[in-house]
C-alpha cells in the first residue's frame, strides 16, 4: 500500500460519474418490463431488467439468450442511436453543471467540487442530478458515484447502478418510485479511496477503466483477485512484469490519477475551426466538414507524436445558440472516433425538439487534453514494413468511410463448431493489440473439432432446417447419440426437401456441462445432397440447423 | 579482382538488368499462385492490375485458392461483403490471417461510397476479394480498373462480375466429394474441374484439382502432373 501511495503525484480531482447500465436498450426505447436485448456481433451487449431477471446476460449468443428467454425481443446495435439519445441526458444535466464529459453513450463525468458546493453537499447534488436525468428519460436506470479520480468514481457509480437494480427488483428503495438508487460517495483522501477500492475485483479494471481482458485474466491466474492485492505490489515490479498497461492498472488500483504523467494542456493554436458562409441545416455536410477538421487536428498532433484524449466539440447557430461537449477516450481519439462523436453530438442536438432555431454556422474542435502517443492506435499492425503501412492507412481510411465497427480482423478463439474456431473482431476493439496476440493458436489439439478440410462458408446466422427419414418423419437423435432413422432428405429454411446421397454422423458435443448458463449439447452431421452441395448440419434440442456449407 | 571472371561479370550484369531495364513486361509483374493453379494462368501467376472472376458453385473456394499463394508470400488481402467467409478454411487454404482484413458491406451503401471504399482498398492492399454490387455503373467499374492497373493490385470478383470486365474467369465445374459414405467416413477431398477463359487466353484451359485437398489447400491431381509440367515448361513448380 505504501508503494502505491508513495508513487502518487498530486491527488486526483474529485469527480462525479453517472453510469446508465444497459444504455443501448433504453436508447432503443424498450420498456423495462418487456424482455428486450441489444445484439452486437451475435453477442448480447445490453438487456432490460425483465430480460435480466429471466437470466439473459451480457456476452450470450443470440440462440443461447433465446433459449433462456423465448419471448426475448432482439434489437440490432446502433451506436449512432445510443449517442443521439444520450444527448437528452447530457442536456438535462448541463443545466446545472458546466463542462460535462462523455466517455461513451451512457457514461457522464464532471467535476464534483463546484456543483456540490452550490447545491449543499455531494449527496444533495447527486440526488438532484438523478432527478434531472430521470425526468428527461423516465425509463432509465442509473447509478451515481463520487470519488477521487475517474476510476474510483466510476466504480462507485457501477456499484450504485447495480444496487439500484437489485433493490428495484426485490423491494422498495428508500425513495420509492425512483429507478436511481442511493449514490455512493467515497470520502476524499487517499486512505478512504484505498479502503474503498481494495476489496473490489480486478474485473472492474476491464469493465470501468478499459484495461485489456488478457491482462485481467492474467492477474486472476496469478492469484491477484482484488484491487488491493494488485496495489500492494511495488510499482517498479509491476512495470517490469506487465509493461505499460500493468503500470496503468497498478496506478489506478492504488487510487492514483488515471491521466498518464505525460498528459498536458495543449497549446491554444491546436484548435481547428470551420465557419460556414451559409448556415447548414443538414447533418451530412457537418459530418463531412468534421472529417476535414478531424484529419487536420490529427495530423497536427501526430506531427509531434501526440494524441488527443479529451476533445471539446463546439457548434454554434446563426442565432447564437451554442452546444459544447467534452468527449473522453482513454486510448486516444482517432480520426474515425472524432467523426463518430461529432455525429452523435450534432445528431442529438438537431433532432432535439425546439433545440435550435437556425442553421449551424460554426464548428470547432479543441483538444482539451493531449498526451504523447504510445503507438496504441496502430500497434496491432505489428510489423513496420511498407506493405503494412499501406494497409494500415487504407484500413483507417475505410473505417472513416463505413465506420470502425464495419471493418474486421480475424481472432482465434478455439471451439468445436466452425463459427467458434475463429471470430471476426472490429478494428476499434482496444484489446486487439497485435496479430501475434489475437492469432496465437495454442499448440494443443482441440479435441472434438472436425478434421480438415473446413467449410469455406460459415453462416453468421445458422439456418433452420429439417431432416427427414424415408417415411417423411423428422430424424431425431437421442441422449446417447443414437439416430432414430437413416436421414434421407433435408429441407433448408422451409425450401423443398432435397435427397441426401451421402452422410456421416452424429458427432456429439457436450460443452461446458459444469456451467448451467453455457451448457450445450449437440450433434454434428455432414450431408451431401442430390445437387452436390456438402453441408455441415447441427442438431440441438431436437432442432436442426445448417451451420456451414462446404462451398 | 578489378574485372573478375567472365562468369562473375555476367552475374553482376544479370543483377543490374532489372534495375536499369526500361520495360517491365506484364508477365514480370506477377504475384505467385499455388502450383496447382499455374496451368490455368498464362503468366503462371496473378498479373498485377488484372481482374479475375470466379464463378460456379465453388466460386468462394476458388477465389481463396487463387489468392492464397500471394497472401502467403507477404501480400495483404482485403475481403469485402463476404461475412460468411470461413476463417479456418481460409487458413487451411494457405491465407495468412495476420494480413487479412474484412469489410462488412453495408446494404445501404451508395454506389459512390462503394467505389470510394473499394478504391481505398485497392490503394492499400495487393489483393482484394469482393462480391460486386448491382448498383455499380460501367463507368465507375472502368475507373476502378484503371486505378487497379496504376496501383498494381489484383481484384478477384466472386460470383457474377457485373460491370467489371474480367481479364480471366475461372469456373469450377463438376464437384465430386470423396470420403463420405452412408453413415460412415467424413468429407476428405473434392475433385473439381477448373476451366479458365478470358482476354489473355486464346482458348479455354482446363485442369482437374483437389479443392479442397486432404489438408484443406488446393492440390494438383497426380495423374495430370505430366500435362501440367508440359504447359509450364521451364517454370519451376514448388
Amino acid at each position: 500500500m505504501k508503494a502505491g501511495a508513495a508513487s502518487l503525484r498530486d491527488s486526483p480531482p474529485r469527480l462525479a460519474v453517472v453510469r446508465c447500465p444497459d444504455w443501448s436498450v433504453v436508447a432503443a426505447g424498450a420498456s423495462p418490463h418487456e424482455p428486450v436485448a441489444v445484439l452486437h456481433a451475435n453477442r448480447i451487449v445490453a438487456r432490460t431488467p425483465a430480460a435480466a431477471a429471466a437470466g439473459v446476460r451480457q456476452g450470450h449468443r443470440r440462440r443461447e439468450a433465446q433459449r433462456i428467454c423465448p419471448t426475448l425481443r432482439i434489437i440490432g446495435h446502433d451506436p449512432a442511436r445510443d449517442g443521439r439519445e444520450f444527448e437528452a441526458a447530457v442536456r438535462s444535466v448541463s443545466e446545472m453543471v458546466p463542462r460535462l464529459e462523455t466517455t461513451e453513450p451512457g457514461v457522464l463525468t464532471f467535476l464534483a467540487r463546484g456543483p456540490s458546493r452550490y447545491f449543499g453537499g455531494e449527496l444533495a447534488m447527486a440526488r438532484r442530478v438523478a432527478d434531472l436525468i430521470t425526468a428527461a428519460i423516465p425509463s432509465v436506470r442509473l447509478g451515481i458515484g463520487i470519488g477521487d479520480g475517474r476510476f474510483t468514481a466510476g466504480i462507485a457509480a457501477h456499484y450504485a447502478a447495480h444496487h439500484a437494480a437489485d433493490h428495484h427488483a426485490d423491494h422498495h428503495v428508500d425513495r420509492p418510485g425512483s429507478p436511481a438508487g442511493q449514490p455512493i460517495i467515497v470520502a476524499a483522501g487517499i486512505d478512504a479511496t484505498l479502503a474503498y477500492l481494495a476489496p473490489r475485483p480486478v474485473d472492474t479494471l476491464r469493465d470501468i477503466a478499459g484495461v485489456g481482458a488478457e491482462l485481467v485474466d492474467l492477474l486472476h491466474r496469478l492469484g491477484l483477485h482484488s484491487l488491493g492485492s494488485l496495489a500492494a505490489l511495488p510499482a517498479p515490479d509491476v512495470l517490469a512484469r506487465f509493461g505499460a498497461a500493468g503500470a496503468f492498472a497498478h496506478r489506478i488500483a492504488a487510487g492514483g490519477d488515471d491521466c498518464p504523467p505525460g498528459t498536458m494542456a495543449p497549446p491554444a493554436e491546436l484548435m481547428v475551426t470551420c465557419a460556414f458562409d451559409d448556415p447548414v441545416h443538414m447533418l451530412d455536410p457537418l459530418v463531412f466538414a468534421s472529417k476535414q477538421l478531424a484529419q487536420e487536428l490529427h495530423t497536427a498532433l501526430a506531427g509531434d507524436g501526440r494524441v488527443c484524449t479529451r476533445l471539446a466539440v463546439v457548434a454554434e447557430t446563426e442565432h447564437g445558440e451554442r452546444n459544447e461537449h467534452l468527449w473522453y477516450r482513454p486510448s486516444g481519439l482517432s480520426v474515425a472516433a472524432i467523426i463518430e462523436r461529432v455525429r452523435w453530438q450534432l445528431d442529438g442536438w438537431i433532432q432535439q425538439p425546439g433545440g435550435l432555431s437556425g442553421g449551424i454556422v460554426l464548428l470547432r474542435l479543441t483538444p482539451d487534453e493531449v498526451r504523447s502517443d504510445d503507438g496504441h492506435q496502430l500497434g496491432f499492425w505489428g510489423g513496420r514494413s511498407e506493405a503494412d503501412e499501406w494497409a494500415a492507412r487504407a484500413v483507417a481510411r475505410v473505417a472513416g468511410l463505413v465506420g470502425e465497427q464495419q471493418v474486421f480482423v480475424p481472432m482465434w478463439r478455439g471451439g468445436r463448431l466452425p463459427a467458434d474456431a475463429y471470430q471476426w473482431v472490429s478494428v476499434d476493439r482496444g484489446d486487439v493489440t497485435e496479430p501475434t496476440e489475437r492469432l496465437a493458436i495454442s499448440d494443443v489439439p482441440w479435441p472434438g473439432q472436425l478434421p480438415s478440410p473446413s467449410p469455406a462458408t460459415v453462416l453468421p446466422e445458422a439456418l433452420p432446417a429439417e431432416v427427414f427419414d424415408a417415411t417423411g418423419l423428422v430424424v431425431r437423435v437421442n441422449g446417447r447419440g443414437m439416430l432414430s432413422a437413416v436421414p434421407e432428405a433435408v429441407s433448408v429454411q422451409g425450401r423443398a426437401a432435397e435427397a441426401i446421397t451421402a452422410w456421416a454422423g452424429p458427432w456429439p458435443v457436450d460443452e461446458r456441462w459444469w456451467d448451467d448458463q453455457q451448457h450445450r449439447r449437440l450433434a454434428r452431421f455432414q450431408f451431401i445432397t442430390q445437387g452436390g452441395t456438402a453441408l455441415l448440419a447441427v442438431v440441438e434440442h431436437q432442432l436442426w440447423w445448417v451451420a456451414a456449407v462446404y462451398s | 579482382m578489378d574485372r573478375g571472371s567472365l562468369q562473375a561479370r555476367r552475374e553482376r550484369l544479370a543483377h543490374l538488368t532489372p534495375r536499369i531495364g526500361p520495360v517491365a513486361f506484364a508477365r514480370d509483374r506477377v504475384l505467385p499462385v499455388a502450383p496447382a493453379l499455374q496451368p490455368l494462368l498464362p503468366e503462371g501467376g496473378l498479373v498485377r492490375g488484372s481482374i479475375i472472376g470466379c464463378q460456379g458453385g465453388p466460386a468462394l473456394s476458388v477465389a481463396l485458392a487463387a489468392v492464397a499463394g500471394a497472401s502467403e508470400a507477404g501480400s495483404w488481402l482485403a475481403v469485402v461483403g463476404l461475412p460468411a467467409l470461413g476463417l479456418r478454411a481460409a487458413s487451411e487454404a494457405g491465407i495468412a490471417l495476420e494480413r487479412l482484413v474484412m469489410v462488412a458491406q453495408p446494404t445501404d451503401l451508395s454506389e459512390t461510397s462503394w467505389a470510394t471504399m473499394t478504391s481505398a482498398l485497392i490503394d492499400g492492399f495487393d489483393l482484394v476479394v469482393l462480391r460486386t454490387t448491382p448498383r455499380l455503373r460501367s463507368g465507375t467499374a472502368r475507373r476502378l480498373q484503371s486505378r487497379l492497373q496504376a496501383r498494381g493490385a489484383v481484384l478477384v470478383v466472386v460470383g457474377d462480375p457485373g460491370q467489371f470486365i474480367c481479364d480471366l474467369s475461372i469456373t469450377g465445374l463438376g464437384a465430386e466429394w470423396e470420403g463420405l459414405g452412408h453413415g460412415s467416413g467424413r468429407l476428405i477431398r473434392r475433385r473439381i474441374t477448373l476451366s479458365a477463359g478470358g482476354r489473355r487466353l486464346p482458348r479455354q484451359r482446363q485442369t482437374d484439382v483437389w479443392l479442397p485437398g486432404a489438408n484443406g489447400g488446393i492440390e494438383a491431381i497426380q495423374s495430370d502432373l505430366a500435362v501440367i509440367d508440359d504447359t509450364v515448361g521451364f517454370k519451376r513448380t514448388g
